[in-house]
């Protein structure tokens, strides 16, 4: 993790395109925040209309009440369409962002599943990271359309009753700018710290309590629970900072504004004693002063109000880092499956596999492979036998070498998946039933093809009984004759066996090598075994 | 015959126990809140009769005019700006300043429950972690508002006074439509935002679960072409979510409108009262009623989230609930005894083998309580298993799992999980006896090397033998070993035994091995089958190998 900040214009140029389908939507949220001056000149032209015919019907001594009734109809009339205006316009914005946040999440969710980031990352990113987005597209976004248009409509407002008061308001208008982007890159570096201190403390939440057994059986749980108290320090000290720059800065928009209130005002009021130290502009009445005065601070309540959202803004900044990278993992769409009828021949040329950095775990790997085969690969373990059988798969990076099927080099736009049987040292287990995780390999299968596979297997019991997401109910024995039975299942020329009796025991691997022979007829297969007996079975024993 | 479990804290008394603790903060806050809402009704009121009285002063021509006092009101308005900018500033400062020490200490307090609790095993990651990250900030709103009644309360008491200088009907008047809108706030919030707020949570955890089973198996995804299904799943449980927020935003939305509508009574009351007084005073008045229905705003904006801070102080709850403290009991004499089989005593061995899914695992995870076990079948130093706290069974063993977890960290970090004050020597000694020195230094970086998340950095073989190191560390009576040579080659497999022989010799520890292989139990003096689960959840066992007397040379090869 970094720790520069990010280039403000280039995460605004990345939510732009990200997001560019949802482009309409947007602008009628945008339109509908900025109705919002209407009823806004409305209440303050009531206000003004009102109290000049109240002032005037006391000096004349008619009814005040009805003098009064027209203005204080428009005025309450403003505030129920404000309100309604309001509620309709956060409506369709909650509306907007909700589609926008599951558009991204659509798109980016097969990122999440390639295992380029850590489980940690990924997670962070496409929950917290995306719905960090929420409020830029229902605040910040028409918040930042409005804060443009709408102050210089309400001054042009202002201006019918006096020119001379929209000039100051104009005028005010500069410095208020300013203080406003001084504020908000101050805010930005903070924030980003800010959001790095979560991402820390939610992948440590996460990581400990993984591994929790461990630290129960340690009897760890005192000092895990210092440096989660560290983190967690951390975290409240970087959220502290971000929100005293935040509070400052909203602090002085505020006092700025009232500043700005208070000229007008002392414009108005001098002018209405008629007590200018200069000739004066432009006479007012109380009706025009009242107008003026209630609009002022409306003048500036759009961009206070973007500055109160602001930090939406720079919460959504500091996501888009960790979305791009989310975004930049996404496997290629267009990976063309090669297509095979039958086992093919597989020829490993001078392969080398090496994890970031480290040695290679496996160099000069050459093999050739006939269709129909068998091959054990025997050795060591940490000899590469498993990273073998993962080239196959496109899952490991392939430093050098090429890995051909039948003649064609495999790569990263050429997938060989669709015709790969697996079965790995840790078979998942999803919350469901025995059957529909065995079903996975191979969607289209029958029930009876599923009890078939399952019985190859070995996986004794009701294939109907529920397990849940850490395999509760089975046993590390079972779980591997799960990944057995899928592998089983899916009837491609390919299968590949990691380690297939690993957890069984000698009668159970016995009564599975006839089943293994069965199953690799007609397949070109690969076996990574510590077994003799399973070596036994291969055409070609290799041994790394 | 129950454990004795002492009363555990709620998550209430957490909270008090913070707000205790933050008193001062948040004592600030509220009298922040207070000064705001006074300042900001006082400062309307004010300028509105400012304006009308100099206009009223200004019609009566220049001599009127010069004797108007303009000063005072309006150094008042000037100071009365100040004051609420740093009422403001103050309130926002002091209350989150609460708030985020709250939360930093009610975090690994969380985890510490977690961690105690018998929960902790079964509760996925992604739960857990939704839990500490997400309900803990849903806490911190409930600090942060906890000043928001004060600042509605002055903020209508400024509003009666201000109000009654137009008279009393108004000022009560006013009073009414505040506290009509906090009514009408918590109704609207109890019927739509507190449920959509509950709802945020629980489909916010279920993502989280989704999201972190299915991203753990992304290799077989992968090999079965599963990753769209995967994603489907996912985008799935993301649509409730999504959806739960929606709503609480358009509830959120519709405690503006109610403002809105109380504002527009406001303005018809404030008229229909004080038509017939002063213009000035009905200035007054209109702009003040319209300051404190902005005052109650803050409460009522506290009040909508209430919703999801009481969900998330539930779960909290429930999930401290769960966690159990034991009085600290004497220390356990390290005597074992397993129904069925000869007593275990210092330096006895026993192993333990059987079909793969009979059982063997489950016998040594209730012996570590990580999985409980019927009453009467498991004994430590004359204690009924049940009755003994986890803290005090867990201390009699040291335990290399078949399945090891470990922390993102280094190597080191992990074996300091088992001894935290062992040096450097001591460590590498313990990589040395589990064969695994010669692969941690040829990585370049030793100690430092990191084991990635879940250990991902390693091969299967290598964290099985990182694991045993761990356990040869903690100096426990006893070692249970959980198929320590699974994954090894031969070659390997004969080294890791021949180092337990010699650990076991200068140690002193008992020994309970589980292997399916016969290598690794040449080590034990009695050897026992197990074939199954009985339905009270004991273990099923048969001593197939019994050797009292010739010690660890009982197996021939």
């Amino acid at each position: 993790m970094t720790d520069t900040l990010p280039d403000s214009r280039a995460t605004a140029r990345w939510l732009k395109s990200a997001t560019n389908d949802w482009k309409r939507p947007m602008q009628v949220v945008g339109l509908l925040t900025l109705a919002d001056a209407l009823p806004a000149i409305g209440f303050a032209a009531g206000l003004g209309w009102a109290m000049g015919r109240a002032i005037d019907a006391a000096a004349g001594s008619t009814p005040v009440l009805s003098a009064v009734a027209p203005g204080a109809a428009l005025a309450v009339g403003s505030l129920v369409a404000r309100g309604l205006l309001a509620q309709f316009a956060a409506g369709q914005a909650a509306k907007v962002a909700g589609t926008v946040k599951t558009g991204l999440r659509q798109s980016l969710a097969p990122a999440v599943f390639v295992g380029k980031l850590s489980d940690g990352a990924a997670m962070t990113a496409f929950i917290e990271g995306i719905d960090a987005l929420d409020g830029y597209f229902a605040k910040f976004a028409p918040a930042r359309f409005a804060a443009a248009i709408v102050p210089l409509v309400l001054i042009a407002a202002a201006a019918i009753a006096s020119p001379f008061a929209a000039g100051i308001l104009l005028f005010t208008l500069l410095p208020f700018v300013i203080g406003m982007a001084l504020t908000g890159m101050a805010a930005a570096s903070e924030s980003r710290r800010q959001f790095q201190a979560m991402e820390r403390l939610s992948g440590l939440f996460l990581d400990r309590i993984r591994a929790l057994p461990a630290i129960l059986a340690f009897e760890a749980e005192g000092s895990q629970t210092r440096t989660i108290a560290g983190a967690s320090h951390a975290l409240a000290v970087r959220t502290a900072r971000v929100l005293r720059v935040a509070f400052l800065s909203s602090a002085i928009l505020e006092f700025f504004s009232a500043l700005s209130v208070a000229l007008v005002a002392v414009y108005c009021g001098f002018n209405l004693l008629r007590i200018l130290p200069f000739p004066a502009p432009d006479t007012l009445t109380l009706g025009k002063a009242f107008f003026l005065l209630a609009l002022a601070p409306e003048v500036y309540q759009p961009m206070r109000r973007l500055a109160a959202a602001y930090h939406e803004r720079q919460a959504a900044d500091s996501a888009v880092p960790a979305l791009q990278a989310l975004e930049a993992a996404k496997p290629t769409l267009d990976r063309k499956a090669i297509s095979l009828t039958k086992a093919p021949a597989i020829a490993f040329e001078s392969i080398a596999i090496t994890y970031d950095g480290a040695a290679p775990v496996v160099q000069g790997f050459t093999l050739d492979i006939a269709a129909g085969q068998t091959i054990a690969l025997v050795g060591p373990s940490g000899s590469g036998k498993s990273s073998l059988l993962h080239s196959l798969l496109g899952l490991v990076p392939v430093g050098a070498g090429t890995i051909r099927v039948d003649g064609i080099a495999l790569s990263a736009e050429l997938d060989l998946v669709p015709f790969v049987a697996y079965a790995g040292q840790a078979p998942m287990v999803v919350p469901g039933t025995v059957e529909d995780n065995i079903r996975l390999a191979y969607p289209a299968a029958t029930t009876r093809q599923v009890m078939q596979a399952a019985a190859q297997a070995g996986l004794s019991g009701d294939l109907s009984r529920v397990i849940d997401e850490r395999g509760g109910g089975l046993s590390g024995g079972e779980r591997r004759r799960l990944g057995l039975a899928r592998a089983f299942l899916k009837p491609a020329p390919i299968l590949l066996l990691d380690e297939p009796t690993a957890h069984l025991d000698t009668a159970s691997e016995r009564a599975l090598l006839p089943v293994l022979k069965d199953v690799a007829r007609g397949r070109t297969t690969l076996i990574a075994t510590h077994s003799d007996e399973i070596a036994r079975l291969a055409d070609r024993v290799v041994s790394l | 015959m129950k454990p004795p479990v002492t009363s555990r804290p709620s998550i209430h008394d957490l909270i008090r126990q913070q707000e205790k603790a933050q008193f001062g903060h948040l004592l600030a806050a509220s009298v922040c809140a207070a000064a705001v809402a006074v300042a900001a009704v006082v400062l309307l009121g004010l300028s509105a009769w400012f304006l009308t009285a100099s206009a009223i002063a200004g019609l009566g021509g220049p001599l009127v005019a010069k004797a108007f006092n303009y000063m005072i009101p309006s150094a008042m308005i000037r100071l009365l700006a100040i004051v609420r900018t740093a009422a403001r500033y103050g309130e926002r400062v002091t209350g989150h300043n609460a708030a985020l020490h709250a939360l930093a200490a009610l975090r690994p307090q969380l985890f510490a429950a977690i961690a105690r609790s018998d929960k902790g095993q079964s509760l996925s990651s992604g739960e857990a972690s939704a839990r500490l990250m997400q309900d803990v900030d849903a806490v911190q709103n409930r600090f942060v508002r906890l000043s928001a009644p004060w600042g509605a309360g002055a903020g209508i008491a400024a509003g009666v006074i201000t109000c009654a200088f137009a008279g009393w009907p108004v000022a009560l008047g006013v009073a009414l439509i505040g506290l009509a809108y906090i009514v009408c706030a918590v109704l609207l919030a109890k019927r739509v935002t507190q449920e959509a707020g509950r709802q945020v949570r629980t489909t916010a955890g279920q993502l989280k679960d989704t999201l972190s089973s299915l991203s753990a198996a992304a290799p077989e995804l992968r090999a079965y072409g599963m990753s769209s299904w995967a994603c489907d799943r996912v985008n799935a449980d993301a649509v409730p979510y999504v959806e739960a927020r929606e709503k609480l935003a358009r509830g959120t939305a519709w405690l503006a409108l109610v403002q809105s509508l109380a504002m527009a009574a406001s303005v018809v009351l404030v008229v229909l009262t004080t038509a017939s007084g002063s213009a000035a005073l009905m200035a007054l008045a209109l702009l003040s009623a319209i300051a404190v229905l902005d005052a109650c705003g803050t409460l009522v904006g506290a009040i909508g989230q209430r919703g999801e801070v009481e969900m998330a102080t539930a779960r909290l709850d429930a999930l401290m609930a769960t966690a159990k403290s034991y009085r600290a009991d004497e220390r356990v004499q390290s005597y074992i005894d397993i129904k069925g089989l000869s007593p275990l005593r210092p330096r006895s061995r026993l192993g333990i083998c059987g079909a793969s899914g009979a059982g063997k695992s489950t016998l040594v995870e209730q012996l570590m309580k990580l999985r409980s076990a019927p009453e009467g079948h498991l004994r430590m130093g004359g204690h009924d298993l049940s009755r003994l706290s986890p803290q005090r069974a867990r201390s009699l063993f040291a335990y290399a799992a078949q399945q090891t977890h470990f922390i993102n960290g280094s190597v080191a970090d992990n074996l300091r999980l088992a001894a935290p004050n062992a040096t450097d020597a001591e460590l590498w000694s313990a990589l040395e006896r589990a064969c695994l020195d010669v692969r941690i230094r040829a990585s370049g970086s030793g100690l430092a090397m990191p084991t990635g998340e879940n250990g991902n950095a390693l091969s299967g073989g290598e964290r099985r033998r990182l694991g045993l190191a761990r356990a040869y560390l903690r100096p426990a009576p006893f070692l249970i070993l959980d198929e320590p040579t699974e994954g090894l080659d031969a070659a390997t497999e004969c080294e890791v035994i021949k180092h337990l022989r010699a650990h076991l010799a200068t140690s002193g520890q008992g020994l309970i091995l589980i292997s399916h292989r016969s290598h690794p139990l040449t080590l034990c003096e009695e050897v026992a089958q197990v074939s199954g689960v009985n339905s009270d959840g004991s273990v099923k066992l048969t001593v197939i190998h019994a050797h009292k007397n010739s010690g660890t040379q009982s197996f021939a090869i």
